[in-house]
């Protein structure tokens, strides 16, 4: 029983050993948490684990990163928290979606924008694709096209949920092709929409790249157009918008990176700013990202800023023509 | 019959030894409240990081298993329903520990667990290519009715009075409504900054289940608490298996109704549970007993819910779909090892694939022997004095709500829910029905929004809703079940109280 | 039997019930966007006339389940919640869970134990149940989960 109490008081005294530092030099001197506003299994949150791995490691922040998932709404659950009930102490990061959290906050009903966020860092950047059963008697973006023209409203696509990069490359889409198509939000994210498309559900899908190109190696889909500038090295038989002569440009790429909440001491961004993107460098990271078929995009703090800043500019132009 | 040439991959020393960590420490973590089966093994996938694919999937093949088991340790002893899908289990399993029968309901639902389970998971190694038609057939007007045979089931389950389960029911609807909608991404409701991110089912169903239990202990005040003084009846194990196979109609339902909802993505695994239970209390010639610690319930309940644990991996592994949240997490285990699910998964790892159900397989034997070890001395939690174990119930409720998602606001919804309910028990609300009513809401919405959708750039509501078989096999049974708790309330004029029941 | 149901008890109860179901279906049908709130609107109708329906039954004294909670209950309870709202809504965040989990778990023992208070021998059990208790907690949710909790009033 003795050991009890002595347990008890390592537990307290641990505790109380804790004790926040005034100066930030010791930075970071426990655990940090990342978190994910999507849930367990998500493509954001399983390479959120891979690129945090390596935290660990003394020449990264030498200390664990913990990932923290606050999933619903598209994000919005998660994103609200980060910006309104998160500590901004330096132990509290948040990773970002953008073009989703962008969106939302132009669509408005959220606690958060740009501004309630400082971006530390991106590692990813997934194209959204469009996909259609591997049955389908589609077999370019202009079957799907010439398909909406003769039955308008009528070509069902799914997609991860509205105001997310599907939903804007969906918006692009309509808009550059000059129809009305039916964009079907699922409850189940990215891997509920992937089912529809497969299941017949739906005629089409905007999804991710990553997993397009798994279903694509599973035999259930085939992938008829990539939503970016240029052609992905992952999928590199697919052609882009552009090419099939739609003017469409990156706006719905899904970049994916760690940001905090604003307010953070700025000594502790600065520290978070150069170290966290070396640690995305790391090689067994991008090996383990390669092996899951997720495309890497490294970008720095300055990088991010300035690709936030256009989205934001590209976005409202966009929705407000809703 | 692949399955039995890498059965010996499984016992090389170092994988046994995953196993067997993956089984005991699935078990335990299971039993923690809060830790759902989805948390434990994204909490285990960091471990396999540094294995090889065969041996990290091995790890997490057992740990699925025996969290899923595990959870009805918590919801049996501690009336805390570790997940979803232990819901079932604390409606009959809880009752029987205070009877002191704790022995005797923890090894009937470990056995009936590894049954159930093992079922399952021959189904996916037998039947995989048929299961995988079966999981798409589910679209979200399926999903709809599915959803709203669920909510015909709340009336009559673990209720005295059909109008107060029937509103029990309407309350838990309204509480998954808090929050953002899925669809529209619009707030409605959020009355108080702690639900803004909606009802956590994990935290709700700490708070709905154990903190009524823990007033309950406090009402009796000190003096009453002493005078109840539990017997743990030992009971043997044998008598367990002989009381388990001379009740085959539960263990049957149970299994079934598991590996086939189990199948159906999103769904099955929460209501599972429920399901088997409630069909398998219409079906028994006993269905009074249900509810005052019938072994019937805990057989149904835990046979289901590990059934459903092979059938959930179906889309997973040859569709690449995961199924259900718990699959979600095991597709990331895959592909931080390069490995791709799909049709040629069998063929291009089987290597790793075979170890991995098979892992299930001895996982369940593994899990069905150290439980039945541990039940005899884990039953003696009920002679654990009430005041601390009201104490111990409330600490673990706070940090188990806590740690979901390290919310302090999931600890104030999961005390302001506790405290509701008790009040509601007392006039006669029960917290079953509550929970199923806030399990399928999210359910019933989404999939009448996106079928509504579909439907209107389609073929029009009314020729969507109510066209193919299995809508029409699906509103039968709603009629059905309808048309059979009308008839029951007819013949029986439900009121009596449980109380009355038991006598 | 239904004679010693405490009516007024019920009354209030399903008053209450039937207060907030109405509430919620005002909100349903008064709030914006409408497209958000069909599926609330349908629930809270039904929410709201069962709560009725229940209502008026307690009024007429036709509630047959429930037992209600009698004086002696309500006296004993008493201490045992203002301890848990006080922990839960308050202490655990501003204290720190280990710190309040210790002093609300070690209140609640002292509360509804029944061994006698002038035993030394009951006090040192008491503070060695608590130690336990809290050790485990530690073990399990900070060290092996890596929970982060609030922390504690010492840092």
């Amino acid at each position: 029983m003795r050991n009890w109490i002595a347990g008890a008081v390592i537990a307290l005294t641990a505790m109380a050993g804790t004790a926040m530092a005034d100066g930030h030099g010791d930075y970071p001197e426990r655990p940090i948490m990342l978190m994910v506003s999507y849930g367990a299994g998500g493509a954001t949150d399983f390479q959120a684990r891979i690129v945090t791995m390596t935290a660990g490691n003394e020449d990264a922040l030498n200390m664990p990163v913990a990932i923290l998932n606050k999933s619903g709404a598209g994000g919005r659950v998660g994103w609200n928290w980060l910006a309104t009930q998160a500590e901004a102490d330096g132990y509290t990061l948040g990773a970002y979606n953008v073009p989703h959290f962008i969106a939302q906050s132009i669509e408005g009903g959220v606690d958060y924008s740009t501004d309630s966020f400082e971006p530390i860092a991106n590692w990813g950047a997934d194209p959204a694709v469009f996909v259609v059963a591997a049955d389908s008697k589609f077999n370019s973006m202009s079957d799907v096209i010439a398909y909406a023209t003769d039955n308008p409203g009528g070509l069902t696509f799914s997609g991860a949920g509205l105001f997310v990069g599907h939903h804007i490359a969906a918006l692009q889409l309509e808009k550059a092709a000059g129809v009305e198509l039916a964009y079907i939000p699922n409850n189940a994210g990215g891997a509920g929409a992937m089912r529809a498309v497969i299941a017949g559900e739906v005629l089409g899908g905007v999804n991710n790249l990553s997993d397009a190109f798994r279903a694509r190696e599973a035999g259930t889909v085939k992938i008829l157009g990539v939503f970016d500038l240029e052609r992905n090295a992952f999928i590199d038989d697919v052609p882009t918008m552009m090419e099939q002569g739609y003017e469409i440009d990156n706006a719905s790429v899904n970049y994916r990176g760690v940001m905090v909440p604003a307010g953070t001491p700025q000594p502790i961004i600065d520290h978070l700013a150069a170290v966290v993107p070396t640690m995305f460098e790391n090689g067994r990271v991008a090996s383990r990202m390669e092996a899951g078929g997720s495309p890497m995009h490294i970008m720095n703090r300055e990088e991010v800023l300035e690709m936030w800043a256009q989205r934001q500019v590209t976005l409202e132009a966009l929705l407000a023509d809703l | 019959m692949e399955f039995l040439f890498y059965m010996g991959d499984v016992f090389t020393p170092i994988n046994f030894g995953l196993l067997l960590l993956g089984t005991i420490g699935g078990l335990i973590l299971g039993a923690t409240p809060g830790l759902s089966p989805t948390m434990t093994v994204a909490l285990m996938i960091p471990f396999t990081f540094k294995l090889e694919p065969q041996q990290g999937l091995i790890l997490l093949g057992a740990a699925y298993t025996s969290t899923v088991a595990g959870g009805a340790v918590s919801a049996i002893l501690l009336k805390i329903p570790g997940a979803p899908a232990n819901i079932a289990t604390t409606l009959d399993g809880h009752t029987m520990a205070q009877k002191g029968e704790g022995a005797k309901a923890l090894q009937l639902s470990f056995i009936a667990s590894a049954i159930g389970g093992l079922f399952g998971v021959f189904l996916l190694i037998f039947l995989t290519p048929v299961l995988a038609q079966w999981a798409l057939a589910f679209g979200p007007s399926e999903l709809f009715w599915l959803a709203i045979l669920g909510v015909t089931v709340i009336g009559t389950l673990d209720s005295s009075s059909v109008v107060k389960g029937l509103l029990s029911g309407c309350i838990g609807l309204w509480l998954a409504t808090i929050g953002f909608d899925d669809i529209m991404g619009a707030q409605r409701f959020i009355f108080h900054s702690s639900v803004s991110g909606g009802i956590n089912v994990i935290p709700a169903l700490i708070g709905l289940f154990a903190i009524p239990q823990v007033i309950t202990m406090f009402a009796k005040g000190p003096k009453g608490t002493d005078a109840e003084i539990i017997v743990v009846q030992h009971h043997p194990i044998g008598k367990a298996f002989n009381e388990i196979f001379s009740r085959k109609r539960a263990l049957a339902i149970g299994t079934a109704i598991g590996s086939v909802i189990g199948l159906i993505p999103g769904v099955g695994g929460q209501i599972a549970g429920l399901v088997a239970y409630d069909q398998s209390k219409k079906m028994s010639s006993e269905s009074a007993k249900f509810g005052t610690g019938h072994p019937e319930g805990v057989i149904a309940a835990e046979s289901a819910n590990n059934a459903m644990v092979g059938p959930s991996l179906v889309p997973l592994l040859t569709l690449s779909i995961p199924g259900s949240p718990t699959a979600a997490v095991l597709l990331g285990g895959l592909l931080i090892h390069g490995i791709f699910p799909g049709p040629t998964l069998f063929t291009q790892y089987p290597q790793v694939v075979w170890p991995f159900i098979n892992s299930m397989l001895i996982g369940q034997i593994l899990m069905c022997v150290f439980g039945l070890l541990i039940a005899g001395w884990a039953a003696n939690v009920a002679r654990v004095p009430p005041a601390v174990m009201a104490a111990v119930v409330l600490g673990l409720a706070v940090f188990g709500s806590y740690s979901v998602q390290h919310s302090m606001g999931d600890v104030y919804v999961m005390a302001s829910l506790g405290l509701g309910m008790f009040f509601l028990e007392r006039f006669g609300f029960s917290a079953a029905p509550l929970v199923l009513g806030l399990i399928l809401g999210p359910i019933a919405e989404a999939n009448f929004m996106q079928g509504a959708m579909i439907a209107n750039a389609t073929v029009g509501q009314m020729a969507y809703f109510f066209t193919g078989w299995l809508n029409w096999l699906l509103i039968l049974i709603v009629v059905a079940s309808i048309g059979y708790s009308i008839w029951m309330e007819l013949r029986q004029r439900r009121y009596t109280t449980k109380e009355d029941a038991q006598a | 039997m239904s004679t010693d149901l405490p009516r007024n008890q019920h009354i209030i109860a399903s008053g209450l019930i039937s207060a907030v179901g109405i509430t919620v279906a005002y909100t349903s049908f008064t709030q914006e966007p409408a497209g958000a709130f069909v599926f609330p609107r349908l629930i809270s109708s039904v929410f709201a006339v069962l709560a009725i329906w229940t209502f008026v039954k307690a009024v007429l004294g036709c509630s047959k389940v429930g037992a209600g909670i009698s004086g002696v209950e309500m006296r004993n309870m008493l201490p045992g919640l203002i301890v848990t709202l006080i922990y839960a809504f308050w202490a655990a965040k501003e204290l720190g869970f280990y710190t309040a989990t210790t002093i609300a778990f070690f209140i609640l023992l002292t509360i509804y134990d029944p061994a006698p208070h002038n035993a030394p021998m009951t006090w040192i059990k008491r503070v060695l149940i608590t130690a336990g208790f809290i050790a485990v907690m530690y073990g399990l949710f900070a060290v092996l989960l890596n929970v982060f909790t609030p922390r504690e009033i010492f840092s």
